[in-house]
């Protein structure tokens, strides 16, 4: 069954620097630089926008309809406009809807914004929130949990379980320092890694801090194009193949369902006929909210079993210079605006097909990227973008 | 110098926001609240369909996509199947202070839960290392209660009764 009513590609994006303060900028003012960074990759001005995506998690800033503050920052005015709101999993929404828009025809060119001012607000304050209102805000510690490190530690022991982490975590930390608009870049060696973990302060069971995904101020825009725009403006596409998003029906129960991340491979990977993804996808930016879930969760998008994805941490598989490289931007451990998380994995995923990621671009050819977000609760959406363009 | 810019002072406009909220109940969570505040008794549904239990209860079963009209009490005991040891202060969205840390949560099967429904708590122990999964844990009720989660204290280890 064909999906779409015709192809659509990312045909730029940009995204403002990533840091704990960004005091000497307001939210129209940081938005714009993500703005115009991607209009100027994209070769286009903003009479080539007919619609603006706009999200981010407002229990973060308190602040009621952002989107119309933030025309100020995005030229928004006069525009169709559409705004989301999903959680972690913003970005990817809206990454989702750019797609869905722009393939039904109603949009042609589309301008999506994710944006979170993390120091405007509390962080844990605001995801606790998200705990169903009738029971549970008063346990709930935001996104803050030992469970996911216990289930690595259960199954592969403690010594190999923490090694991975920290080696997955300083891997992360090697690429956020090729990567200029990353937020922590913290120059961690991979012979201090015990260290570094004893000297870092517990946040819940064995999650450290140093495990843990930073909070960051930042934002990114990316611009969606269909085919026709895209050979009209002569652009440098990565091409949206597919996406796909998974939700659960609890709030905050650990119960024993599948994951949604292996959930979402599952249906993705069998619409695009993907039998291998490790082979068959050339890198994937995953939305990994701390070292722990990126260590667990790679088994789960990957569709591997047993100690696999554990190897390929061990085996610098991952690293940028890797077979499969993860997270080539630092990821989500190290630059966490949450708002704009989602849409940053898809921007750089995008970047490494269409060759723009700078000092982070990989060396190898990139055909199949994949992006993942990540959400209240336990969600996960999960795109695939690439160079050639689809059927 | 013309060039030279003089440094500017970025003001911070400081806020804070205090919203008292009221979030209505519905039948459902209000049935079960009601037996928490009034009996101290906690009240599962039941899938008419699967047979699952939910707790907290919940008006369908989302899996099935019926409606759970069925009820069962519990028993206040049952054994921990995943806790999580908190060492970050966090605020409580509730009140607005911070928690006194560390603390535990954790997520106890009830003796005689069909499925999978473990109920989500605090437990409360003098000594973090005693903390472990299949412990034999019962719930201690608050001795006020208003139908709201605080109706329980949390869960409290029973000593001499390893699962």
């Amino acid at each position: 069954m064909k999906r779409k009513n015709r192809n659509v590609a990312i045909i730029g994006s940009g995204m403002s620097r990533f840091s704990s303060h960004r005091e000497e900028v307001n939210q129209p003012e940081m938005i714009h630089e993500a703005v115009v960074e991607a209009l100027e990759d994209a070769n286009l001005t903003l009479d080539d926008i007919d619609c603006v995506l706009h999200g981010n998690m407002e229990l973060f800033e308190m602040v009621h309809q952002p989107d119309m503050w933030h025309v100020l920052g995005d030229g928004g005015w006069g525009k169709s406009g559409v705004r989301l709101t999903t959680g972690g999993t913003t970005g990817a929404t809206l990454a989702c809807a750019a797609d869905n828009l722009v393939a039904s025809g109603l949009h042609d060119v589309i301008l999506a914004i994710g944006f979170e001012k993390l120091q405007e607000g509390h962080t844990t304050g605001g995801i606790t929130n998200m705990a169903d209102p009738l029971w549970g805000r008063s346990l709930q510690t935001g996104a803050l949990t030992g469970l996911g490190a216990q289930k690595v530690i259960d199954e592969f022991g403690e010594e190999r379980a923490r090694i991975a982490a920290m080696k997955y975590r300083t891997i992360m930390d090697e690429h956020a320092m090729k990567n200029i608009k990353a937020h922590r870049r913290l120059r961690l060696e991979r012979q201090y890694i015990k260290e570094t973990a004893d000297n870092s302060p517990p946040l819940a069971g064995e999650l450290r801090m140093i495990h843990m995904c930073s909070q960051s101020d930042g934002a990114c825009a990316v611009i969606f194009a269909s085919e026709e725009k895209v050979k009209a403006f002569k652009a440098n596409p990565a091409w949206v193949v597919d996406h796909e998003t998974v939700h659960r029906e609890e709030t905050m129960i650990f119960g024993s369902q599948k994951s949604t991340q292996r959930a979402a491979a599952e249906k993705l990977f069998a619409r695009a006929g993907i039998k291998n993804p490790r082979k068959e996808i050339d890198l994937f930016e995953m939305y990994d909210p701390s070292a722990w879930w990126g260590v667990d969760w790679l088994r789960d998008f990957l569709l591997l079993e047993g100690d696999e994805a554990l190897k390929m941490i061990e085996n610098d598989e991952i690293t940028i210079e890797g077979a499969f490289p993860v997270n080539p931007s630092g990821g989500v451990v190290a630059s966490n605006p949450i708002g704009a998380t989602a849409l940053v994995r898809v921007a750089e995923a995008a970047m490494q097909i269409r060759g723009t990621a700078g000092n982070h671009q990989v060396p190898k050819t990139v055909r199949r990227a994949m992006a993942s977000g990540f959400g209240g609760t336990l969600w996960t959406v999960l795109m695939l973008l690439s160079k050639e363009k689809p059927e | 110098m013309s060039n030279e810019k003089k440094e500017q002072e970025l003001i911070v406009s400081r806020q804070t926001l205090s919203i008292p909220q009221r979030f209505s109940t519905g039948p459902v969570m209000g049935r079960f609240l009601q037996e928490l505040r009034d009996n101290k008794r906690i009240m599962a549904n039941k899938c008419p369909k699967c047979g699952r239990h939910q707790l907290p209860p919940r008006e369908v079963c989302a899996l099935c996509n019926v409606e759970v009209t069925e009820w069962d009490e519990l028993p206040p005991v049952g054994t921990v199947r995943d806790y999580d040891i908190i060492f970050y202060a966090s605020p409580d969205p509730l009140s607005g202070e911070t928690r006194e840390v560390p603390y535990v949560e954790c997520w106890v099967d009830l003796d005689g839960t069909q499925g999978d429904a473990p109920f989500w708590h605090l437990l409360n122990v003098d000594d973090i290392s005693k903390v472990k999964r299949g412990l034999r844990v019962r719930v201690k009720f608050a001795e006020e209660r208003h139908g709201t989660t605080e109706d329980i204290e949390g869960f409290e280890i029973i000593e001499g009764a390893e699962s």
